[in-house]
């Protein structure tokens, strides 16, 4: 692993992001975020966003190089989110990573985005030193790896139908909360009582580490039939016990799973990772177990591409000019990261 | 002065190296789904064939559509991050008026052009132009989205069996039924079908230079989607 600098692109969903990392440290980290754009249509609308990253990418390039106070030629390497995504918004920043290097005479590194999320946690201040459990929870993502080597996080769980991020907007339209509804529904939860709706947690099939929402949204959707108008007076209730539904099971997973693998150590990563009410849960479910729990800050847990910098120095850079052919792809590899 | 021009908005993708406006070599790639993907490593292998290195590039022209939206975001995409990296002017030109030029070129002096690229759904990104006899282009019909009916409607009047105006394009396919005495498809085997990235440099040098920013013609589809219900909701509340 060497020190030099990294530029790290990434465009894989909503947001454009470039970022200057050397080792641990943050040299800039832009985030040109699309959410407003895509706010009318009740979800992120692929076309729309890779037609943003293209007129945006650039410029976010400039910014992150500017606010570093380097030039390109000071870039030891280029890093680019390569899968999975939308593959539009993916080939956008592919395309422009690629000709940035090959004009530039620079290796290029092409880095999964979820091996981006579970760097975030080596990245100063964090720095966050294996083996640990990650849980990376978003709109797109929920995963458990357990990590031994940054290099190579080792699968656990998947989420078998919706995301984490994805079942908490879903239950917020249901509740009449709009798009992005997350960030509301939080604040509904903190009045009311998570015990007072039973809806079923989470989790696939005991003994594996996938988690499911599909029966937990169908609970919330069969409740608010039964509900009728009624459901108006219940509104923070109903919000906490189904946050509770969707968070527990990522807390309960992450501890334990930390716990039968004999780690020391528990991170989180992703938007998800900002909702309080899955900090208080591993927090406490950690505490009992003795375990640290790091969580990056917010900036690092949303796309951003200094999480890419990051898994870029835990993935082997393509020489000049061997990556020209090489291309974005909208899948996982199953059953992991693609380093 | 080293140009290089490329154009991906069709699923034939077209490269030139051009020394001060003179073609050092150009190439075609074959019609493939995704072609646009396959630029990047043409271009090298272009320069490479060329003796040419990517820093003695001092000018990128690149192909802005209309076409296929992916196709045109990676010729596009590369192209900044190529100008971007290098620190050199990178300038736009319409695909579809490099397609037209190429149409001039086959046809007899003087008549109206018109090129189709294929838009899928069954429509074309359609135009028509006046040769100015001066590699010029003068606009008759702007460059939209349009059905093989709806193009026939607007080359009427235009086009009549004396001064017939000649079609060509991968956008051709959707017309056949269309073509009349007034309207000529240009024959299959011509050159005149394909975009090429040299008279695209060419454009840019003749007063053809535009933004580079890419000619969609269309919305998204969940825009479009949207307007239609936004539209309904307020003849709903008009009524009401
Ligand atoms: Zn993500």
């Amino acid at each position: 692993m060497s020190a030099g600098l990294i530029l790290a692109i990434e465009t894989s969903c909503d947001e454009t992001a470039a970022s200057v990392v050397v080792g641990r440290a943050i040299r800039s980290n832009v985030v040109a975020t699309q959410a407003e754009l895509h706010t009318p249509y009740g979800g992120v609308v692929p076309e729309v966003a890779a037609r943003h990253h293209l007129g945006t990418v650039n410029a976010v390039i400039d910014e992150a190089l500017a606010r570093a106070d380097v030039t390109l030629d000071d870039i030891e390497r280029i890093a680019v989110t390569h899968r999975p995504g939308l593959i539009g918004a993916l080939l956008v920043g592919v395309a422009t990573a690629k000709a940035i290097a090959y004009a530039a005479d620079k290796p290029l590194v092409m880095v999964d985005h979820l091996h981006g999320h579970i760097c975030a946690a080596w990245l100063e201040p964090v720095a966050l030193d294996p083996p640990f459990v990650s849980l990376v929870a978003s709109g797109g993502h929920t995963r458990l790896d357990v990590v031994h080597d940054y290099a190579a996080p080792r699968l656990l769980g998947q989420t078998r139908d919706d995301a984490a991020g994805e079942a908490v907007d879903k239950g917020a339209r249901l509740l009449g909360l709009g798009y992005p509804g997350g960030p509301a529904l939080e604040r509904l939860a903190v009045d009311g009582d998570p015990a007072a709706f039973a809806f079923p947690v989470g989790l696939a099939g005991r003994g594996q580490r996938d988690f499911s929402y599909a029966g937990v949204k169908t609970a919330l959707l069969y409740t608010v039939r039964d509900l009728g108008d009624d459901m108006y007076m219940r509104l923070a209730d109903l919000a906490a016990s189904y946050q509770e539904a969707v968070m527990r099971p990522l807390a309960d997973r992450l501890v334990d799973a930390a716990v039968e693998h004999g780690v020391p150590a528990v991170a989180l990563g992703g938007g998800v990772a900002a909702n309080g009410r899955l900090r208080t849960l591993v927090a406490e479910r950690a505490a009992a177990h003795d375990l640290r729990v790091a969580v990056p800050a917010r900036e690092l847990c949303t796309d951003n591409a200094a999480m890419i910098g990051a898994a870029a120095q835990f993935t082997p850079a393509i020489p000049w000019p061997d990556y020209l052919a090489l291309d974005a792809i909208a899948t996982a590899p199953p059953g992991g990261i693609a380093a | 002065m080293i140009t290089l021009a490329l154009d991906t908005a069709t699923p034939s993708p077209s490269l030139a190296v051009l020394r001060d406006g003179v073609a050092l070599a150009a190439r075609t790639l074959s019609p493939a789904q995704g072609a646009g993907r396959r630029v990047a490593q043409e271009i090298h292998d272009l320069l490479t064939s060329s003796g040419i290195r990517v820093r003695d590039v001092g000018e990128i022209v690149v192909g802005v559509g209309p076409g296929g939206f992916t196709g045109l975001r990676i010729g596009i995409a590369t192209a900044l991050g190529l100008g971007q990296a290098l620190g050199i002017p990178v300038r736009g030109v319409a695909s579809i008026e490099a397609l037209a030029l190429g149409i001039v070129a086959c046809a007899p002096a003087g008549t109206i052009v018109a090129p189709v690229i294929d838009a899928k759904r069954q429509e074309v990104f359609a135009a028509a132009y006046r040769s100015d006899g001066d590699g010029g282009l003068q606009t008759v019909i702007e460059p939209h989205a349009t059905s093989a009916a709806g193009l026939v409607e607007r080359l009427d009047g235009v086009a009549t069996p004396a001064s017939p105006v000649y079609m060509a394009g991968d956008g051709l396919h959707r017309l056949m039924e269309v073509v009349t005495s007034a309207i000529v498809a240009m024959p299959e085997d011509s050159p005149a079908h394909h975009i090429d990235a040299v008279v695209l440099a060419r454009r840019a040098r003749t007063g053809g230079a535009r933004p580079v920013s890419p000619l969609y013609l269309r919305l998204p589809d969940a825009e479009v989607t949207r307007i239609r219900a936004a539209r309904q909701a307020a003849a709903g509340t008009a009524r009401a």
